[in-house]
């Protein structure tokens, strides 16, 4: 036998293989909730965030931006922690940049007000204002993510205004996002004023431990020695300071360039709505699928209790039949003519001998018996040994053939049994070889089987015939059935069946 | 007697034919509906055999030609003794097939065959223009009768009721249950007065009496 990579039953139950689960290849289902083109990787990354809860992200914030706050060794290490430069850098970089948008957007914004009744010119203005606020905020958003590592979650993607109607140029203007960004530029701007210049006062902190040596005459003053006390205590306000400035500046980017609480809500809530749905759609897909796979295998079944019914009908009751009228001749004869009695006694014997293989051919048929008792491996090699063509088996690993569930045995050997049946029938092939054996399939250990012939092909599945009963046999264990029998160039049978025994 | 069978097991066409031979009868056989119909279409008036002997289910569909060809050439040919053979036997192929004359018909279970005797009786029977119904048949008709007028006759009674049904006529049924004639007479006279059916010496027109009476069944108080 050649050793091709096998699964030994001995690994372990197949249950036990690493399934991926199913929800792992659509896990973004909110992905399309807001299709905005133009939304950067940080926006869709924020999308992922949505995952967590208002309450978990504020908790967040304070652990990456002022963990000071929280006491213990962080408060300790506060002026060399990475938290304190990162808000320093933050509220140096910032300073400039929010108080040019923070006037600018501010002015502006003011000026579209402003001018709304001198013939609604002003809504012209904010036409342009409020489009400009959106994508100052994503760059805002953009810079608190990589400055504090801070995720804020965006608001509803912009609409495209139907300025042509009078609604779409009221929601243009009233764009909550935009001028909720406005807001922002307006106080970020006094924030970041009052973040810089606790940020740059560490140098004047310093600086207090050094103004008593300048003027020290005659021994310390009080109040000397009160200033330098300062200036040793003074890093540690100075970090948590700028700690907690930078926790407000985060608190009010989330309040007016992110989410509001209650649409996070309502987005979780749809995200959740959407996975619903798609479980609901899935579950759908399956209970379709194990319906037509139901009602087929029924009907397969119906097709072979006919066949069965037929077979018995015409094969052994028609004998015994005829037997009866055998026997009843050779009783009638018996006195009179015992030559024709013996004669009709003969008849009958050979005719139980025949109903008894017929008999015996049936049985098989429904269900061999060495199948139970020995498993695939030997019920394929009778089958096999039986067959009119040379039929070559190949188990790699009997013992673990022999380990799979009884129904995709069952299944795997009249899917042989009828491939060869084909085989001699229609196909003039003068070889065959049967490949059975246990893999790994996507969902768990499959039993694999294989039949191939050098026959002429071109067999088709057509309902109702032998094939398409096995069919939906293999697909009603949640199987695949394969058949790949192109004209002049052999059949060949693939059948994958899960076999979780 | 000139009989012709038909039947798709060749094995069994082929005792049957060896025994009737051997009985002294000509045997011709068919092995499908189709080839016995065609067959009779060429028969004149005289040509017609004895007995026409024919299994239910054969070629083509497998389901019951050979019922639909009996009853097909016992309307071409009114009182053409048939004597059909079914694996199954089911009130319903009795009914299509008694609905019309019950005269030399005779509808068996298959397995009868093999009681030669019995077989020959029945042969002979319908060959004569009496009719033959499977004990089976009656038993299945007798069974539905509970809640009945046959709930009122007497366990004896019954057992007639059934012999009536087969299609024997007062002296078989004596014979069988080894009674005297009168006595069998007397039992009939209570059996077709408890089922408000006329008396009639008739074999035949009694035979249908009694098996319209079972199919219908009517129940008690149903008053049809």
């Amino acid at each position: 036998m050649p050793s091709t990579a096998q699964h030994p039953a001995s690994e372990g139950p197949p249950g036990s293989q690493p399934a991926t689960p199913p929800e792992a290849d659509t896990a973004t289902p909110w992905a399309t909730a807001t299709a905005d083109p133009s939304a950067s990787a940080a926006e869709a990354a924020a999308k992922v965030d949505l995952e967590t809860s208002p309450e978990t992200s504020r908790l967040q914030d304070l652990s990456t931006v002022a963990p000071a706050l929280a006491g213990g060794t962080a408060l300790l290490r506060a002026p060399v922690d990475p938290a304190t430069w990162r808000a320093v850098a933050q509220a140096s970089i910032g300073f400039p940049w929010l108080l040019v948008t923070g006037i600018l957007s501010t002015v502006l914004a003011a000026l579209g007000i402003g001018l709304l009744p001198v013939f609604g010119l002003g809504a012209l203005v904010l036409l342009v204002v409020l489009p400009a606020a959106r994508g100052f905020a994503r760059v805002e958003r953009g810079r608190l993510l990589a400055q504090l590592g801070v995720l804020i979650t965006p608001g509803p993607a912009r609409t495209r205004p139907r300025l042509t109607s009078w609604r779409g140029l009221v929601a243009a203007t009233t764009d909550r996002v935009a001028w909720g960004a406005v807001a922002y530029a307006a106080v970020a701007m006094l924030l970041v004023a009052l973040e810089v210049v606790v940020a740059w006062s560490l140098g004047a902190v310093l600086a207090l431990l050094l103004s008593p040596v300048l003027s020290w005459d005659d021994g310390p003053s009080v109040s000397q020695v009160a200033l330098v006390a300062a200036g040793v205590v003074g890093p540690w306000v100075w970090a948590v300071a700028t700690q907690a400035l930078a926790v407000v500046h985060v608190r009010l980017a989330r309040a007016l360039l992110g989410l509001s609480r209650v649409s996070v809500e309502v987005r979780l809530a749809e995200a959740e709505a959407e996975q619903a749905r798609e479980v609901a759609a899935r579950a759908e897909q399956r209970a379709d699928h194990l319906a037509t796979t139901r009602t087929r295998a029924v009907g397969a079944a119906d097709d072979d209790r006919r066949r069965i019914e037929r077979d018995l009908h015409d094969g052994a009751q028609q004998r015994l039949v005829a037997l009866g009228v055998e026997l009843g001749t050779a009783k009638r004869a018996a006195a009179t003519d015992p030559d024709a009695a013996a004669a009709a006694l003969d008849h009958a014997h050979r005719e139980i001998k025949e109903t008894l293989s017929e008999l015996r051919d049936l049985v098989r048929g429904i269900h061999p018996a060495v199948l139970t008792d020995r498993g695939l491996d030997a019920a394929l090699s009778a089958i096999a040994a039986r067959h009119p063509v040379p039929v070559t088996v190949e188990v790699p690993d009997p013992a673990a053939l022999s380990a799979a569930s009884p129904g995709a045995q069952a299944a795997a050997y009249f899917v042989t049994a009828e491939a060869l049946t084909n085989s001699a029938r229609h196909s003039g092939a003068t070889r065959v070889h049967v490949v059975a054996g246990i893999g790994l399939g996507a969902s768990g250990a499959v039993l694999r089987l294989e039949v191939v012939d050098d026959g002429r092909g071109g067999a088709t599945a057509s309902p109702g015939g032998g094939l398409d009963g096995l069919r939906s046999r293999v697909e009603a264990l949640d199987g695949t059935f394969r058949l790949d029998s192109p004209a002049g160039r052999g059949t060949r049978i693939m059948v994958e069946v899960p076999c979780a025994s | 007697m000139r009989i012709v069978i038909t039947e798709d097991s060749v094995l069994l066409l082929d005792g049957l034919t060896r025994l009737l031979v051997a009985e002294g009868h000509t045997v011709t056989g068919y092995r499908s509906a189709d080839e016995l119909v065609a067959a009779f279409a060429h028969l004149g008036p005289h040509e017609l055999p004895d007995v026409l002997v024919t299994d239910v289910r054969m070629p083509p569909t497998h389901t019951d030609e050979g019922l639909r060809a009996a009853v097909h050439l016992r309307s071409l040919h009114p009182g053409l003794p048939v004597l059909v053979l079914s694996q199954y036997v089911e009130q319903r192929y009795a009914t299509e097939l008694f609905a019309g004359d019950v005269r030399a018909l005779g509808y068996v279970l298959k397995d009868r065959v093999a009681d030669v005797d019995d077989f020959l009786d029945a042969l002979g029977r319908v060959s004569g223009g009496g009719t033959v119904i499977d004990p089976e048949v009656v038993s299945q008709l007798l069974a539905r009768t509970r809640g009945t007028g046959v709930d009122r006759l007497t366990a004896r009674e019954r057992e007639v009721l059934g012999l009536m049904a087969e299609g024997r006529s007062n002296g078989a049924i004596a014979e069988m249950l080894v009674v005297g004639t009168a006595a069998v007479e007397k039992h009939v006279t209570s059996i077709l007065t408890k089922l408000d059916l006329a008396p009639d010496a008739d074999d035949h027109r009694r035979v249908l009496a009694v098996l319209r009476w079972l199919e219908h069944a009517p129940t008690r108080g149903d008053g049809s």
